[in-house]
């Protein structure tokens, strides 16, 4: 029993095996408040018991070596947990949000497509400036790395929508906190354009390139909490002849994307173009990158026009049901459809 | 590999002047450099003027909204308008009498497939680097037209349209590259076809569709190729009434809203028209 080789108090002990815990691993997963909670012990000594048994663990396996072996293990109960404090990136657009149970969701990757025109690259921009709300304002107070593959990134664009982004918080500050003040003026449009780490990649090698080194870029850069691909599709759409060769590239460079996802807890959010299929005799549209490229992503959104108003529609997510919201692009940004908000007055 | 620092790129990105400041403000502030720009219209709907008109304009220093720059006219089309591009320049000389004649700053070449224009990008490339040492360095890259290369030498089967978007994006990312490293604004001209049923999908901000001339119309080469460029203006002339109107009405792209003009082609080049009663903008 290695719960037996901690140096803690027999009552101690009892508690942790009775509670389940058996091995040094299993202590060394858990945090502190859950340790406490499980074993009914303050928290400080639940920290204790937590530094002990790391520090066992350390001295037991000299090649330290298996603990990050099988470090990544997890119950469903763990996760679940995890998943109540899981950290969500507005979209500026209520309904969006409303749908995607608060917003863009971090530790995912998520495809966003559409016909050229719908706002992708709008959406992209609008979140590389939402992850940095401050965490007074319920955002994450993050930096984003946007990587841009068309050219269709403007500065001018962005401060736009900067801009807006802060008139808001001081709107939302003056209506609720009355005290937070000298917080807004610490924000400048300036800032947020500094802390978005902005790519511009002209190959498909530089883009893989470009991805595999983000690991070692996010290590030194802390903070980073979105990854935005603008598009992940445009330079796999040429010279390509073999087909399964960049079906290969294509799932190792969604695997690294979902790595970073969940060893720095950040989103990851690609967008795609869309593409005719011809299906049973008629053309649908459909995403780029073919049907293996499909399994690549957690959550799928489908972007489309429905008569004057553009909509966003959940095409595939294995937590969310599939709902289509209205939005709307405007000077200030991704916003509410103004026909929803209509609708709203009317009630 | 390093991030680009935003804050020292230019806060309002580079623009070319496309020689009338109505259009200009319709474009705020002209055609994007780092960026490809498609003008797409009927014939006769003022796109080669437009781009005639730019490679001249290019020219005027940065206080007149241009870039000091050479241009290169790719033309697909036959014959060049050579001796529309001498009349547009004596207007030009006219009102900017202290610069060199322009014609001289314009470079010109005939491409007959897309192929060959493929393999022209590494050759631009090379001009590029050369001009930039010998003369004013070449920042427009105009190509009249990309539909004309496509029109012909495709069938409609699987195959032929596989090779046929996969030239599509090889071009497209050659000369976004290009863009990039030179700054260059790009510009390419499209036709439209006339637009047939449901079938078609819906792209960008005119709600009631593409009109000209009465028509419904649509851009060539589909959805593919709306990838392939930054931003998409529609030109549109109409004949009913006394008076022929021509619009130019913004599509899509990543900086602008929805916005229009009207314009009109004169001897001396093209000139937007402030409207009379300014329409209140619909959708953004």
């Amino acid at each position: 029993m290695e719960v037996g080789m901690l140096p803690i108090s027999a009552s101690k002990r009892g508690k942790l095996l009775a509670a389940g815990y058996t091995t040094l691993d299993a202590i060394a997963r858990a945090s502190a408040s859950h340790l406490a909670r499980d074993i009914e012990v303050s928290d400080s000594e639940a920290l204790e018991i937590l530094n002990l048994a790391a520090k066992t663990g350390v001295s037991d396996r000299p090649n330290g070596t298996s603990t990050t072996v099988v470090g990544g293990g997890q119950t469903a109960w763990d996760m679940l947990n995890d998943e109540k404090f899981s950290s969500y990136i507005t979209t500026s657009c209520v309904d969006l949000d409303n749908i995607l149970g608060g917003g863009i969701k971090c530790k995912d990757v998520t495809e966003i497509g559409g016909v050229p025109g719908i706002g992708k690259t709008q959406i992209g921009i609008q979140l590389a400036v939402n992850v940095q709300i401050p965490q007074g304002y319920g955002g994450l107070g993050g930096k984003a790395i946007y990587i841009d593959t068309e050219g269709s990134f403007m500065v001018e664009r962005v401060l736009q929508i900067a801009e807006a982004c802060i008139e808001d918080m001081a709107e939302y500050s003056n209506h609720f906190h009355k005290d937070l003040q000298p917080c807004e003026v610490k924000m400048h449009p300036n800032n947020i354009l500094e802390n978005i780490f902005y790519f511009r990649v002209c190959s498909y090698t530089e883009q893989i390139a470009l991805i595999n080194y983000l690991d070692k870029f996010i290590m030194e850069n802390k903070d980073v909490k979105i990854i935005i691909v603008d598009s992940v599709t445009f330079h796999f759409r040429q010279d390509f002849e073999d087909m399964a060769l960049r079906t290969r590239l294509l799932s190792e460079m969604a695997l690294k994307l979902m790595k970073l996802a969940k060893k720095f807890c950040l989103a990851v959010v690609m967008l795609n173009q869309v593409t005719t299929k011809f299906i049973e005799g008629s053309f649908q549209l459909t995403l780029a990158l073919g049907d293996s490229w499909s399994h690549s992503c957690t959550n799928r959104i489908i972007l489309f026009w429905n008569g004057n108003e553009r909509h966003a529609f959940i095409d595939k997510s294995p937590s969310l049901k599939s709902a289509s919201a209205p939005y709307s692009v405007t000077s200030r940004g991704i916003r509410n459809s103004t026909s929803s908000c209509k609708r709203i007055k009317m009630m | 590999m390093r991030p680009e620092n935003l804050l020292l790129l230019p806060h309002r990105s580079e623009k070319c002047t496309v020689g009338c400041p109505v259009l200009d403000r319709c474009l705020n502030g002209g055609v994007p450099c780092h960026s490809i720009t498609e003008f797409v219209g009927e014939s006769g709907s003022g796109k080669t003027q437009l781009c005639l008109q730019l490679a001249l304009s290019a020219q005027l220093p940065s206080s007149h909204g241009g870039l000091s720059a050479s241009s290169i006219f790719i033309h697909t089309e036959f014959p060049f308008p050579f001796r529309r591009l001498r009349q547009l320049s004596g207007a030009f000389r006219t009102s900017h009498p202290d610069l060199p004649d322009p014609c001289d700053r314009v470079f010109v070449r005939a491409v007959h497939s897309a192929d060959e224009l493929l393999h022209l990008i590494p050759t631009i490339e090379t001009f590029l680097v050369y001009s930039r040492s010998r003369w004013r360095p070449v920042r427009i890259v105009v190509i009249d037209s990309i539909a004309a290369l496509f029109r012909s030498d495709f069938e409609n089967t699987g195959s032929d349209l596989r090779r046929r978007s996969s030239l599509f994006f090889g071009i497209s990312g050659g000369l976004r590259r290009l863009a990039k490293r030179f700054g260059l604004a790009v510009v390419v001209t499209n036709q439209v076809v006339d637009f047939i049923g449901d079938g078609n999908v819906r792209v960008g901000n005119l709600s009631d569709g593409l009109y000209s001339s009465g028509r419904r119309v649509c851009p060539a080469l589909g959805l593919a190729w709306a990838h392939c460029v930054n931003s998409r203006v529609f030109l549109s002339r109409d004949e009913n009434g006394p008076v022929r109107r021509r619009r130019m009405s913004v599509v899509f792209a990543p900086h602008l809203p929805h916005s229009s003009s009207q314009f009109l082609i004169k001897g001396e080049g093209v000139f937007g028209v402030e409207d009379i009663q300014s329409e209140p903008d619909k959708t953004v």
